[in-house]
Parts: structure tokens; C-alpha cells; sequence
């Protein structure tokens, strides 16, 4: 036999014990995907790039709407007034009356009558159920006597305010 | 499959049909995983260069003229492939490791490899133990059965270069060849 020939039939007879490792398929076929979409733009690390980018363009904006909600320097949130029966609506109102409270007390003023209110209205939050009932019996005497404290601190603040506001 | 009914389906691969990729492959993985590990002996490395080799093969189909064949392209891809590796510099700082390593698989490998006798695949073994330079054209030359032209096309040399490797390795095997009691009639 001559030396091509036996060549040929040892390196086919060889190839046919070279198997392809099966869990080959796997690893070309993801770099494969990989590759298609980089291709379409679409990488994995594109797309998260482009999610923080929209989350922060969402977020910019919320941020600046939330420091303009007095009401949530109060209550957190509306969720948390209408948790307790109140409505959207109510708490644009109250939005509406600290808007006002602003603009008739001077800076210190307004600061302190935000501070007393805060107070007050955590103190009302807690003895108010789901539907918006109060509930006086709830409150220690400790804490009733805080409300009337309260009450009468902020009696300035109102009359202030509504008293300007009625010129 | 033939060259000309894979044509399509490389087309649609390229462009991201993943049915068309699992085709592709079915029909290309032996040819490529053969051809590498005539030329490259250590498992992983074999499969990375695989992996290389399509994802060299989706990047440049847009090259690929399809007057000719395509098997031709695809071991030209292959090739390119196996001497990129071989160039890496820092897969040479593994080098001393592997060829450590080179003597045990060499063995292992051979074991599997022997079908009939020992005997029948005397020259084989020394068709791996040729340095790369000389495989590569014995391997395109009696397993791909290309001729000298267009093994030098492959390998981006020239045809005298080709020849005379081919020349080398031939006369490499022979001499071992005699040495290890094999008979065989000089052409």
C-alpha cells in the first residue's frame, strides 16, 4: 500500500472516533445568541444601561414633585390618609390649605407650624380606623393632653392664616 | 446536506434564525471539530476554537462568495482560527504546562483511536507527532484532500512553501515510518 494511500484510510478511520462532546452544542449555541443580539443592539448589558437610564429620567422628576407635596412632609403620602377613608381629593385640599399656610406665615413660622401639625396629625392618624372614624377612647391621657397642647399652639398659626386670608 | 442546500440555511443563521443555526451546525460540528483536533490536542482548547470558529463564521458569512465551495471557506475559517491560537502569546506562558501534559493525552488519545491493530495506526501516530507547520498540509492534503494550490491558499503561503513541507513531512513519515519496522512502497 502505498504511504498516501494508508495516510487517507488512518486519518479517516481516526476521525471517526473523534465524537463531538455533545455539551459543545450548548456553549456555540449561547455565544451564538450572544452574538445575534449584540447584533440587534439588544445585549444584556445595553438593555440594563438603558433601564437605568429611563428610571432615572422617571425619577428625576417624581423627585422634584415629591418636595413640592407639602402634604407628604406630613403624612408620607396620600396612601397614608387614604388608608383612613380620605380621598385623593382630600388631600389636594390639604395640600391646597398648606400651600396658603406657606404663603401667610413668615419662613420660622411656617416652619414650626409644619413641625406642630406633623405632631398632631400622627397623633390623629392612630386613633383613626379604615373608614375614618375616630376613635378618642384609644388615646392615653398623655397623648390627649399633647392634642390639646397642640391644638392650642397651632390656634395662633389658624388664625393667623385665616385671618389674613379674610382680610 | 451538500454545500448548495446549506447555503440557505447559513443565510437565515447569519441573520438570526436559531432553527437555521442548530441546522448548520449538524451538519458543519464533525468537519470542524475533526479538523481542529487533527491540529490541536488538548480538549478544551479544541473546543474553544470551535466555538471561535462559528462565531467567525456568523461575523463573516457576509464575505463568503458563493460560487465557491463553501466547505473550502469554512476550512479556511478553521485554519485561520487554529493559527490565531497558536499566535496568542499568552496561551505560550501555558505552553511548558501543555506540552507536560501533551505526552499523557497523547496516549489516552491513541488508545481511543486504534480500531483495528496497533499496527494500522502506526502512521497516524506519527502523522500527531510531526511539528504543526507539517501537519497542517498533511492533514489538508490526505484528510481534506486539497491540492498544494489551494492548501497554500488556505494557509496564506505560497505554493513553494507548501511543496516543500509537504516534501518534509513525507519524508519525516517514511523515515520514522522504516524505523519502527513498518512496510510500505516508496511512490
Amino acid at each position: 500500500m502505498s504511504i498516501d494511500k494508508q495516510l487517507r484510510e488512518e486519518l479517516g478511520q481516526a476521525a471517526s472516533t473523534m465524537q463531538v462532546p455533545p455539551e459543545l452544542y450548548g456553549r456555540v449555541q449561547q455565544s451564538y445568541q450572544h452574538y445575534m443580539n449584540e447584533k440587534r443592539g439588544r445585549s444584556p448589558m445595553k438593555k440594563r444601561m438603558l433601564v437605568g437610564i429611563v428610571a432615572a429620567v422617571f425619577l428625576i422628576p417624581s423627585a422634584a414633585l415629591a418636595a413640592s407635596y407639602l402634604a407628604d412632609d406630613i403624612f408620607g403620602s396620600s396612601s397614608t390618609i387614604e388608608q383612613r377613608g380620605a380621598t385623593q381629593e382630600d388631600y389636594q385640599e390639604i395640600e391646597g390649605m398648606l400651600q396658603t399656610a406657606k404663603g401667610k406665615l413668615t419662613k420660622d413660622e411656617f416652619k414650626e407650624y409644619m413641625n406642630l401639625l406633623k405632631q398632631l396629625m400622627q397623633l390623629k392618624l392612630k386613633i383613626t380606623d379604615k373608614n375614618g372614624v375616630k376613635h378618642e377612647q384609644n388615646l392615653t391621657q398623655k397623648e390627649q393632653n399633647q392634642i390639646e397642647k397642640l391644638n392650642s399652639r397651632l390656634e395662633f398659626y389658624f388664625e393667623k392664616i385665616n385671618g389674613t386670608a379674610k382680610p | 446536506m451538500n454545500d448548495k442546500e446549506l447555503i440557505p440555511w447559513l443565510e437565515k443563521a447569519a441573520l438570526g434564525d436559531e432553527s437555521a443555526f442548530h441546522l448548520v451546525y449538524q451538519a458543519t460540528q464533525q468537519d470542524v471539530y475533526r479538523t481542529i483536533a487533527f491540529l490541536v490536542y488538548n480538549k478544551q482548547d479544541i473546543e474553544d476554537i470551535v466555538n471561535e470558529v462559528y462565531m467567525r463564521m456568523w461575523r463573516s458569512f457576509h464575505t463568503y462568495d458563493s460560487s465557491r465551495k463553501f466547505r473550502y471557506w469554512l476550512h479556511g475559517i478553521t485554519i485561520r482560527q487554529v493559527q490565531d491560537w497558536k499566535r496568542k502569546a499568552w496561551r505560550r506562558i501555558r505552553l511548558f504546562e501543555r506540552n507536560r501534559q501533551m505526552t499523557i493525552e497523547q496516549l489516552e488519545w491513541t488508545d481511543k483511536a486504534v480500531l483495528k491493530s496497533e499496527m494500522q495506526h502506526e502512521l497516524f501516530c506519527l502523522v500527531r507527532q510531526l511539528s504543526y507547520k507539517l501537519r497542517v498540509v498533511i492533514i489538508l492534503r490526505y484528510f481534506h484532500d486539497y491540492a498544494l494550490e489551494e492548501i497554500a491558499d488556505i494557509l496564506q503561503i505560497p505554493v513553494g512553501t507548501v511543496k516543500s513541507r509537504h516534501h518534509l513531512a513525507m519524508k519525516e513519515l517514511r523515515n520514522r515510518y522504516e524505523m519502527t519496522g513498518g512496510e510500505m512502497y516508496v511512490h
